[in-house]
């Protein structure tokens, strides 16, 4: 069975997954409706009860669009995260927490680092491994964006080589990232630091010009101003990597003995096991840290996951419990009707006909209810992602996949099975009575 | 063709004991049109519920060749729906269905091989009732209650069922109403050879059967014949 099912594609198995998450309420609706056809006693009930029906169907809906719309939300972050991780191979930084390290380097946020030198980045940058070597430089700021000091080739790497305009060709300009609201040939001179704490004025004798802009990567590096890392030395009053006889150069190699240092390296290498090897080589007690942030990702969205699978089941046990109130809520709107369900059985009609009738009209509320869900939901997953992503400047996505099916799926069998209970309790009043009125 | 009725040792009680209605003896013939009277809460309703197996009751109510208190609920369920027709003081209609429907309402839950026969029929009933094409597909909501009574009729008849019970039939009508529906319902009963039996305070309904019965106290007082 096991090897059958490992044997099937991706969307067989999802279809397979839906077939039978759904395959208790179809076999539930088949036996309850064989050889009956109660829909225009349904329809008749509905109308007469449309605005609480209405009622039912939105409070369903809401609470499905809730669900999915939120575990659509979750999966969009870890991989609208993961995309902005994906440039990032190997990241080699002084020790000290891996997450702060990453935080800072993939998703620009700025931290206080100790800084590597320049023995160490050359050392990097001349492993026979190793294709890119960027060191970063963080500490200021223009506007909101952050201004990153680096080299062409890695700017190169990160745009995939998609740049507007051309790559600096001085230490006095700059590319913009896709969201900078900065056009080519614009002028500006960065603060020092960041937020309401930026020195607007430090760097005033340093303007710069735009003279490329990156298309657009989907991570926080699209509201980012990159410059040749030289600028952020020089104008931090540091040496600028070079010796003063090659003072103009702008790009590596640098100079270890004129290097400031850096808080990060961006290593890329061409072969997958070299950066195994990499990182193995540059993990150094005191001395130096290697990582890779796709694997500290991991890390935290394993620890997400569990945080997942505990959301999955409470908005699973949220929208039943809506369910099972709203089935309650129908078992008194039956109540309304008991006289006409009376009358049935008096007429001849099989309890099952009641019966169908009963669970028919509960199918078509909780039915709509979820179809309208799925809608509200994938909406609502929509409005988050352009919340998260302008919060975050993360892309995030969220179109509604097979897991929020699978759970719609699972809904409605649970649901639809839960709904033969009111069902039955219909059943079992007594019918002179309710002729009687 | 209607079908006769025996009853002995018919005794229904409620759930705490207390004894509802007792009738020792009745025989009907097929076809009988039988008027019940008596006041109010003397088991008229009563008599008529156990005769369509709706109660639980013990003795013999036997229609023809069959003793529905021998049936299980289900079996009795299918017993009225192919013998029996009933009909309401208060019509007891789907206010949201046309007339066409509801008087064909049976055919939701019959065999689909006898579904559009059902449905002909009702139509017929409905027409014969003077509720010609232009009433059929209005939904019974915009209906006086001559006319839904009349569907009702045509609803209990539409199965072809040789045994008709009304529960004071014309009790929520006016007179001119009641006095149509009741010729309507007399007329359709002896035409079909219909059995009919009938709850009912109405004096002039009464006056129009075949047979008289009085319950007083749960018990059949006086059985006499009609002047009809």
């Amino acid at each position: 069975m096991i090897a059958f099912w490992d044997s099937l594609s991706a969307l067989s198995q999802d279809l397979l997954m839906t077939v039978l998450l759904l395959l208790p309420s179809l076999l539930a609706g088949g036996l309850v409706l064989r050889g009956f056809a109660p829909w225009p006693l349904v329809r008749a009930i509905l109308r007469r009860f449309r605005v609480a029906s209405i009622l039912f169907v939105l409070l369903i809906a809401i609470s499905v669009g809730m669900g999915i719309g939120l575990l659509a939300q979750e999966r969009g972050l870890r991989h609208g995260t993961a995309q902005a991780a994906d440039k990032f191979d190997l990241v080699i930084s002084a020790p000290g927490s891996e997450m702060t390290v990453m935080m800072s380097a993939v998703f620009l946020q700025p931290s206080d680092m100790p800084l590597l030198d320049g023995a160490t980045y050359a050392e990097i940058a001349g492993h026979e491994s190793v294709s890119i070597a960027a060191p970063l430089a963080f500490g200021d700021s223009f506007g909101s964006a952050p201004v990153i000091g680096t080299t062409a080739e890695f700017a190169r790497y990160l745009a995939e080589d998609r740049i507007e305009g051309r790559m600096w060709e001085t230490a006095q300009e700059a590319l913009a990232g896709a969201l900078v609201p900065l056009e080519i040939g614009g002028g500006f001179a960065p603060a020092h630091g960041h937020g309401d704490a930026a020195e607007d004025n430090a760097h005033a004798g340093e303007p710069l010009t735009i003279v490329g802009k990156l298309a657009s990567t989907g991570t926080p590096w699209d509201r980012a101003i990159l410059v040749p890392v030289e600028t952020v030395w020089s104008v931090h009053g540091l040496a600028n990597g070079h010796a003063p006889d090659r003072s103009d150069q702008i790009g590596p190699p640098f100079d270890p003995a004129y290097f400031p240092g850096t808080p990060a390296v961006v290593v890329r290498s061409e072969a997958l096991w070299a950066n195994y090897a990499l990182r193995s080589e540059f993990t150094r007690d005191r001395e130096t840290m290697a990582f890779f942030p796709g694997a500290v990702l991991a890390q935290l969205y394993r620890v997400l996951g569990d945080i997942r699978q505990i959301m999955s089941l409470m908005a699973l046990v949220t929208q039943v419990l809506v369910a099972a109130a709203v089935l309650l809520g129908l078992f008194i709107l039956s109540r309304l009707f008991h006289r006409q369900l009376a009358l049935l059985r008096a007429l001849g009609a099989p309890a099952r006909f009641v019966f169908a009738v009963v669970w028919s009209f509960g199918a078509v509320l909780l039915l709509a209810g979820t179809v309208l869900g799925l809608g509200t939901g994938s909406l609502a997953a929509s409005v988050l992602s352009r919340i998260v992503t302008a919060r975050t400047d993360i892309l995030v996505t969220a179109p509604l996949g097979w897991s929020e099916i699978h759970f719609l799926a699972g809904f409605i069998s649970v649901t639809l099975l839960l709904s033969l209970l009111p069902a039955a309790v219909v059943l079992r009043q007594p019918v002179v009575p309710s002729l009687r009125g | 063709m209607g079908l006769a009725l025996s009853i002995s040792d018919l005794r229904v009680t409620s759930d705490r004991g207390r004894q509802l209605l007792a009738v020792p003896k009745l025989e009907l013939p097929a076809g009988a049109l039988v008027g019940i009277e008596g006041p109010s809460g003397a088991g008229k309703s009563t008599l008529l519920y156990a005769l369509a197996g709706l109660l639980t009751a013990t003795g013999q109510v036997r229609w023809g060749d069959a003793d529905v208190l021998r049936l299980d609920a289900e079996q009795r369920a299918r017993f009225r729906a192919e013998r029996i027709g009933m009909i309401f003081q208060d019509f007891l209609l789907f206010e949201e269905l046309d007339a066409a429907d509801n008087a064909a309402l049976t055919a939701l839950f019959r065999p689909r091989t006898e579904r559009a026969a059902l449905r002909a029929r009702a139509r017929a009933r409905l027409a014969s009732l003077g509720l010609g094409e232009q009433g059929l597909d209005r939904t019974v909501a915009s209906f006086s209650g001559g006319e839904r009574q009349r569907v009702a009729i045509a609803r209990a008849m539409a199965a072809e069922a040789p045994v008709l019970l009304a529960d004071e039939p014309t009790a929520s009508l006016d007179r001119a109403a009641a006095d149509r529906l009741i010729d309507d319902l007399i007329g359709l009963a002896r035409a079909t050879g219909t059995t009919l039996i009938a709850v009912s305070h109405d004096t002039r309904l009464i006056s129009r059967m075949d047979r008289i019965l009085t319950i007083e106290d749960g018990a059949l007082t006086d059985d006499r014949e009609g002047s009809a």
